[in-house]
């Protein structure tokens, strides 16, 4: 029952940043969809588009975890399905955020 | 029942009174009237409990006639958790660059498919739905745009823009 105001404001804030990002990236991904694998690299290359991509997907993934845990508060009735929903939904986010993060330095890097 | 909830809610007021009193004087009487107030306060809870078990669904999805404005907001979360499975997809594919040129081709053969482009079609339809009504849901929070007939003027408006910009990313490429 704590800090519902702050994951509230915290959604609506991930909601606005990723508004200019998805136009761009949408179009971007279904460009290198197509690419081979050294375009793609040289796409990550430039700063600018692997810090956009990097605040991308950790917004997105944030945001996605917020929104998942609101669906489960309002549809599961049962509390430990609540908890280990909620738990295997923060699990798979963090974890893809922390592998993703390390993967997009391993690609700037090399 | 609602009669024995609210009887509930002065018990334990009560009880929480008398067991302060209880630590200054213990009379027989007290003590009588205390356990009384405790049991009839442990059966009201053991209902709470077994009411909260059968609670019903909070959007009743079944019940309710479909209106439109019902199911934007169904597939406006229908669409989140779709999109929040291809944000995982991404990451995937993200590590799969990182992985090296030989995963990487894994994904290029999956990605020659018509499947995949079908797929992708889809992906962007509804990226760009989920992104114009969640627009929606922002101006909204802010307290505008609630009356009824610009709420279904902007829903129109969603479909539209949704179906456009999806086309137009396609035709430009």
């Amino acid at each position: 029952m704590k800090n519902y105001t702050s994951k509230w404001i915290m959604q609506r804030l991930t909601a606005v940043i990723l508004i200019p990002l998805t136009f761009w990236f949408v179009y971007q991904f279904v460009l290198l969809s197509n690419y081979e694998y050294d375009q793609i690299k040289a796409f990550f290359f430039s700063k600018i588009n692997a810090s956009l991509f990097f605040i991308l997907i950790i917004a997105m993934l944030y945001h996605a975890k917020l929104g998942n845990e609101t669906i489960v508060e309002d549809y599961v009735t049962s509390v430990n399905l609540k908890k280990i929903t909620k738990f295997i939904i923060s699990l798979l986010t963090y974890l893809s955020m922390i592998l993703t993060t390390i993967s997009l330095l391993y690609i700037v890097t090399t | 029942m609602e009669k024995l909830l609210l009887k509930s809610n002065l018990s334990t007021g009560l009880c929480t009174f008398i067991k302060f009193f209880l630590y200054y004087c213990d009379s027989g009487f007290f003590l009588n009237f205390c356990k009384k107030n405790i049991l009839r306060c442990y059966k009201v809870s053991v209902l709470q409990h077994k009411m909260s078990l059968n609670r019903p669904l909070s959007p009743h999805l079944s019940i309710h006639k479909r209106v439109l404005t019902a199911v934007f907001s169904i597939f406006h979360r229908f669409t989140g958790i779709c999109l929040s499975v291809g944000a995982i997809l991404l990451s995937v594919w993200i590590i799969l660059i990182a992985l090296g040129p030989e995963y990487y081709s894994k994904f290029q053969s999956l990605s020659s498919l018509i499947f995949f482009k079908i797929f992708l079609f889809l992906w962007t339809l509804t990226i760009f739905y989920h992104l114009y009504n969640g627009i929606r849901y922002l101006f909204w929070s802010y307290g505008k745009m609630m009356e009824l007939s610009t709420v279904y003027k902007t829903g129109y408006v969603v479909i539209i823009l949704s179906i456009l910009s999806t086309i137009l990313v396609w035709v430009s490429i």
